[in-house]
């Protein structure tokens, strides 16, 4: 085997290596911002990503709506037609995989993608 | 002739790291995680996150939990009659007329209602409806208007309290019927209710050979298996402070096994700035008021959902001495100071 040879596999290797690398952290890693992605009856609805203050009017099936606020990177229903306003009264949200829900209107509203907390569910 | 099948080897070695890589990644691939939420039953949002070849795969398999849920919610309900079943609306419909045939899982749910009675010294009590409706009608008058927001009168809880004896409630598991002997008494199984049909569709679940799910029916938290990878679910206990800024008091991990709450800062109604939670103590007839919430983790979630509404029922030395007594079962208080109670082998990672 010459010299170049071995270079050449070596290359190879390396290409090899730093391809698997690139794909591994792409796939694996969740490089994407958070946002917050509104559920209508489960459906997705709309997402919004939480570096961008804004307010939205969320309309339910039923008819009613819940106004749901994103200000500096959290989330939160600022106001809602339902009866028991659990929805307004909860906190806002900001880390991944807490949620804002609304039964009444069917709304749920969960913070996808983004770092710190990674659970996968909650009891309350 | 030799440079070539050096050149050949090597071309060969580039062509199998990339088919090797492309064989890792699709191995990686194999199981995806996915979610779905759907409204339909026991009045609350039921998610369930799992692993599963693919979509299609993973909204198949949920199809027929959530049927199957729907199927539970239906059997317990006490505020509407279907078309073809008899459901608890039925038995209550009939107290004090007749015996009516009931399908076997609401004979094994009413069971369970009446072990759990026992067991929690009557903290539990399936027959404790007529209370419970009077409060649910002041509740729900409460939030429609809540300047005239009222608790209701003592005479008239006391009144229905007399209709709750629940050794009045009648099974003939022979002939498959269910029976109230005091016309004026009605089951509500809002306290055990839910876990039982979380703990049937997680067997069910295992029977269709779904392995790695977690499913929440409101709050009401049930492993079916770990994750993918082996490593458990991760589930945030809820900060019962609306207040707070931290979402999570803390977590556990849960594998195979099943975590229930039971807190009065879900579900209440306001009467003069004082809160009037949806527990109410079968022997006092008003909500308790020991902490914020209590939560249960076992491996049964009808047991689970009983001992935390009966634990949110007592004082908590009584509940711990309760808890300890209870082979694979932990509970955890958090308490009015936002402090934190445990059984001893509550295995908790409390938030820094």
């Amino acid at each position: 085997m010459k010299k170049n040879d071995v270079i050449l596999i070596v290359v190879l290797l390396a290409a090899a290596l730093a391809v698997y690398g690139f794909i591994s952290l792409f796939s694996a890693k969740n490089t994407k911002e958070a946002q917050a992605v509104v559920y209508l009856d489960g459906e997705v609805q709309g997402s919004y990503p939480l570096d961008h203050d804004t307010s939205v009017t969320i309309q339910a099936e039923s008819g009613g709506y819940n106004i749901l606020e994103i200000r500096d990177g959290k989330a939160d229903i600022t106001e809602a037609s339902c009866p028991d306003k659990i929805c307004v009264n909860h906190r806002p949200v900001q880390n991944r995989g807490e949620s804002l829900v609304c039964l009444p209107n069917k709304i749920v509203v969960e913070i996808e993608n983004g770092g710190e907390t990674e659970i996968d569910g909650s009891t309350k | 002739m030799g440079k070539r099948v050096q050149h050949a080897g090597i071309l060969l070695l580039a062509v199998l790291l990339l088919v090797g890589i492309a064989a890792m990644q699709q191995g990686k691939k194999e199981r995806n995680r996915y979610e779905t939420s759907f409204f339909d039953s026991f009045d609350t949002v039921t998610t369930i996150t799992g692993y599963a070849k693919s979509q299609e795969a993973f909204e198949e398999q949920t199809k027929l939990l959530q049927e199957k849920l729907m199927h539970y919610h239906q059997l317990f309900d006490i505020y509407h009659t279907y078309d073809g079943i008899n459901n608890l609306k039925s038995i209550n419909d009939n107290a004090g007329k007749s015996p009516i045939p009931v399908d076997e899982e609401i004979i094994e749910l009413l069971k369970l209602g009446i072990e759990m009675h026992q067991k929690t010294n009557g903290q539990i009590n399936i027959a404790y409806g007529s209370v419970l409706s009077i409060w649910h009608e002041y509740r729900e008058q409460g939030m429609a208007d809540p300047a005239g927001a009222q608790v209701p009168p003592e005479e008239l809880i006391q009144e229905m309290a007399a209709h709750t004896d629940i050794s009045r409630l009648v099974i003939d598991e022979n002939q498959a019927t269910v029976f109230l002997e005091d016309g004026e008494m009605s089951l509500d199984v809002g306290s055990i209710g839910k876990g039982y049909a979380v703990q049937r569709i997680t067997e069910y679940a295992k029977e269709l050979g779904m392995d790695h799910f977690l499913i929440s029916v409101g709050g009401n938290v049930s492993a079916v298996g770990a994750k993918a990878d082996n490593t458990p679910w991760l589930v945030g206990i809820e900060n019962p402070d609306l207040e707070s800024s931290e979402a999570y008091i803390g977590t556990v991990e849960l594998a195979d096994q099943t975590i229930v709450t039971s807190g009065d800062y879900q579900r209440y109604y306001m009467v003069d700035g004082k809160r009037y939670c949806h527990i109410i103590n079968p022997e006092t007839g008003m909500p308790p008021e020991y902490v914020p919430s209590v939560s249960v983790l076992t491996n049964d979630s009808g047991m689970a959902d009983a001992l935390s509404t009966a634990l949110f029922n007592m004082e908590v030395s009584e509940g711990l001495e309760l808890a300890e007594s209870l082979p694979g079962t932990e509970a955890l208080w958090v308490m009015k100071d936002g402090g934190i109670r445990c059984s001893s082998g509550f295995e908790f990672h409390e938030k820094e």
